[in-house]
């Protein structure tokens, strides 16, 4: 990656970035793979946080990880698992070591994880982490202290254009959107109108916000339909679905990285959207395959 | 309220084991509602502890109304079974965790100059509104209400993440909470009040980070006395 988030954020570069799901161990290796298989064919990595409430290494380190590989991270920061004092001073880590994006999140319930009985933080939620995050770019810290040495951090959040009922979610995304952000990744979307409507109504509130479509890759119809029935914001149309059942068993996953690659082709070439963010899953290696399908990645 | 459900018998017991007289005290304010520490509770941990072969030396259940945490009332109460509480073991106590430790440290240490064991006989969970059968946690005493922002319902409670500034992403098609599918998503039932109220406005400013320093324990308040007489 020669160019920053930034900076492509700031061109008409149809915007791609992939997620690098950390693993339980320290066993890095796998991700280091991921990491050097992916980095120079989209323009940001960008790193999970206890995804799913999961203990497993940070997103810092995996971070670091990318960067000792010359990538481009993006650092996933959570509400859940930090107070307002760890997740400054974390930033700060990250910033002095080259890390200038941020995806500000809340963070899954702990009871959706492996340690259903830790203690929540929640000190802040995702639209006052923007303002955290706004705060040390100004030079101050979150009482409004000094800092000796400034960051410059490039801000994110997620949305959920498939939510339902959509209206509290697109007044906290409003939220977000004034309290200032540079990019928004959504929850995967199958949908290209519910997208083409979130990206009217975000359009319509800040027009320079990046939108980055969220593209989950399908492997079965198995697992389409489990996330309908079980992942609130995500809805994967009959249709798709009726594709995944028809391929013989064992081409789920040709198959989906069809539909993810299809998907994102069309939001390129119908300009739906500025980018798309590829949520692989533990199949990180089929993002090249899923990229050449949509036509950016030359094969 | 405060919202409390029984202790298992056996962890009673287990707290219990080489103490042979016992004192079991009740409380006729939140324990009388929930069923933990009236008459009939009270009177159930006698008999239990009976089979299983304590001496119990008094069994006190105030009537309804006569809040344990009070200590001018469990001080009143008290000083009718000094002679037994000298005399007895333990002190199984049928009330919240406040009541307990307003008996321990305001009646015996303080008045009667005793340092006696003392147990709990329920689990409490939250402060609740309701009833008369059902009680929902309302309210987590955060020391600076944010209700009239909120049209009267607070995310802190009843927003399994507490979130202040909308929902997260794990509202259910139903308006439920995916964290717990029988709660209602608490930023779904502000936006429609605060629809139907016509201030839905109120729902696009940004609620600033909450001072939690409020919260910071243990708190504690100097009032002007109530007369009991």
């Amino acid at each position: 990656m020669t160019k920053s988030l930034r900076e492509i954020l700031g061109s008409d570069k149809f915007i791609t970035t992939a997620e690098v799901g950390p693993v339980k161990g320290t066993n890095v290796q796998k991700m280091v793979d991921h990491i050097t298989l992916l980095k120079d064919k989209v323009d940001a990595l960008n790193v999970t946080d206890n995804q799913s409430a999961v203990m497993r290494y940070p997103s810092l380190g995996t971070c670091l990880l990318i960067m000792e590989q010359d990538g481009e991270p993006v650092f996933q920061i959570t509400c859940r698992d930090r107070n307002r004092l760890s997740i400054q001073a974390d930033l700060l880590f990250a910033f002095s070591r080259g890390i200038e994006n941020v995806l500000c999140l809340t963070g899954d319930s702990l009871k959706m994880g492996d340690h259903p009985e830790a203690k929540p933080v929640y000190d802040i939620d995702s639209v006052q982490l923007i303002q955290l995050v706004h705060t040390l770019n100004s030079g101050k810290d979150f009482s409004g202290n000094s800092l000796d040495g400034e960051v410059d951090f490039c801000i994110g959040a997620s949305a959920t254009p498939s939510a339902d009922p959509i209206e509290p979610q697109l007044i906290k995304y409003e939220k977000k959107l004034k309290a200032g952000i540079d990019f928004v990744q959504t929850q995967a979307v199958y949908d290209l109108d519910e997208l083409e409507r979130f990206v009217n109504y975000s359009r319509n509130i800040n027009k320079s916000v990046k939108i980055l479509a969220g593209i989950v890759l399908l492997v079965s119809a198995g697992m389409a339909k489990w996330m309908n029935e079980n992942i609130p914001g995500i809805f994967v149309p009959q249709n798709l679905i009726d594709e995944l059942a028809e391929v013989p068993k064992g081409e789920g996953l040709s198959k989906g990285i069809e539909i993810a690659g299809n998907l994102i082709k069309r939001i390129k070439d119908e300009k739906i959207c500025d980018g798309v963010h590829i949520m692989a899953i533990g199949k990180e290696e089929k993002v090249p395959d899923i990229l050449q399908v949509a036509g950016i990645l030359k094969g | 309220m405060i919202g409390q459900v029984k202790k298992p018998i056996e962890e009673i017991l287990e707290y219990l084991e080489g103490k042979k007289k016992v004192v079991i005290y009740g409380c006729g304010g939140c324990a009388t509602v929930f069923h933990t520490g009236g008459e009939p509770e009270v009177n159930e941990m006698r008999s239990i502890l009976t089979e299983n072969g304590k001496d119990v030396l008094a069994a006190i259940s105030p009537p309804f109304g006569e809040f344990t945490c009070y200590a001018p009332w469990s001080k009143k109460r008290m000083s009718g079974y000094k002679e037994q509480v000298k005399d007895c073991d333990a002190i199984v106590m049928l009330c919240c965790g406040d009541g307990l430790q307003v008996v321990r440290e305001y009646i015996l240490e303080n008045d009667f100059g005793l340092n006696k064991s003392i147990y709990p006989g329920t689990n409490s969970v939250g402060h609740m509104g309701g009833g008369p059968s059902l009680f929902r946690e309302k309210c987590i005493q955060c020391g600076e209400c944010e209700l009239g922002k909120l049209c009267g319902i607070c995310p802190m409670t009843q927003c399994a993440k507490g979130l202040l500034n909308g929902p997260c992403g794990g509202t259910r098609k139903d308006g439920k909470c995916e964290v717990n599918p029988d709660n209602d998503c608490a930023w779904v039932l502000i936006y429609k009040r605060l629809k139907e109220l016509g201030e839905l406005d109120k729902m696009r400013e940004i609620i600033q980070p909450k001072d939690w320093s409020k919260m910071q324990r243990p708190r504690s308040l100097e009032v002007e006395p109530l007369s009991l007489e």
